[in-house]
């Protein structure tokens, strides 16, 4: 109960029935006086050490507010830098994709779009040359007949 | 004392980005009068009965217009060239091919093609088609078959 009571947990009810207890036992109230003691005792202590460190701890938090204060400054300069360069960065990227994209032809091979040829002259010196044409969904076809090997 | 706006500040990201613009452009008009020339060998023989999926669309269409039973691309070169300047296109068996594109109006393109074989002239032609366009070259004899080369232009 004498715990109890220091540490403020003891119920109303029965406070009256320690220090009824405490006023006749010389024993139990020394120890009552000890225990209360230790509180007070704890606050000093640990009040005189927050004191003792209190310059130290300024010291600290100046130097955690000086680099909070920095990376602060240096995430508004960082955030400058994408906000002109992003557009011109973009527009620079779809530009080049339009250029250089390639078209359905070049993706695939021999993927003709006209079959629409002129063949405005033909020579040879070794072979017969005949042109094909099967019709206009059809290749045009140069034809060489080598005479040497026919 | 008055403040400088950011927002009219020139940066040197936009001076950059105006630079490329303008040097893309430049390229732009110099990749439009550019032809790109590309030149494949089928290798076309009564070998077996094959068919390069490689060849993609054009498949169906060399069946239709041949009567060789096997198809295999053999190479395929891609080339961009400038009006009057000459590609030179190695094909097998010691052949080759030189396209030099000429002058040409509206979306046609003018080909000089000549194919060579050692000294030999195996063929000189010049070719008109429109972009995208598509003309093949068949007979040179290669192995058991012969060649067939198409020759395409974008």
């Amino acid at each position: 109960m004498i715990v109890e009571k220091v540490d403020g947990l003891l119920p109303r009810e029965g406070q009256g029935e320690l220090s009824a207890h405490l006023a006749a036992c010389a024993g139990c109230a020394a120890e009552e006086r000890a225990a209360s003691a230790v509180g007070p005792l704890l606050r000093a202590w640990t009040g005189a050490r927050a004191a003792e460190n209190a310059p130290r701890l300024d010291a600290m938090w100046t130097r955690v507010r000086a680099v909070i204060g920095e990376r602060r400054e240096e995430n508004r300069r960082r955030a400058w830098i994408p906000r002109w360069a992003w557009l011109p960065a973009a527009l620079a990227l779809a530009v080049l994709a339009f250029l250089f994209y390639p078209t359905g032809t070049a993706r695939q091979p021999f993927n003709p779009r006209s079959f629409d040829v002129a063949v405005e002259d033909v020579e040879s010196d070794v072979a017969t040359v005949a042109l094909v044409d099967k019709g206009e969904d059809l290749p045009r076809v140069i034809w060489i007949m080598e005479d040497a090997k026919s | 004392m008055p403040s400088r706006n950011p927002s009219v500040r020139p940066s040197p990201a936009a001076l950059a980005f105006l630079v490329l613009f303008l040097l893309l452009c430049g390229s732009g008009s110099a990749a439009a009068q550019a032809v790109s020339v590309e030149i494949g060998a089928v290798y076309a023989s009564n070998e077996g009965s094959s068919m390069d999926p490689v060849l993609g669309n054009i498949r169906g269409k060399l069946q239709s217009m041949f009567n060789y039973t096997s198809y295999r691309l053999l190479d395929r070169k891609r080339r961009s060239l400038a009006v009057g300047e000459t590609g030179e296109f190695e094909l097998p068996g010691r052949r080759t091919m030189r396209v030099t594109p000429v002058p040409a109006q509206g979306n046609k393109v003018r080909l000089s093609v000549q194919i060579t074989e050692g000294a030999k002239n195996l063929l000189t032609t010049t070719l008109g088609l429109s972009r995208g366009g598509m003309v093949l070259v068949g007979g040179p004899s290669h192995q058991a078959g012969v060649l067939i080369l198409i020759i395409s232009a974008e």
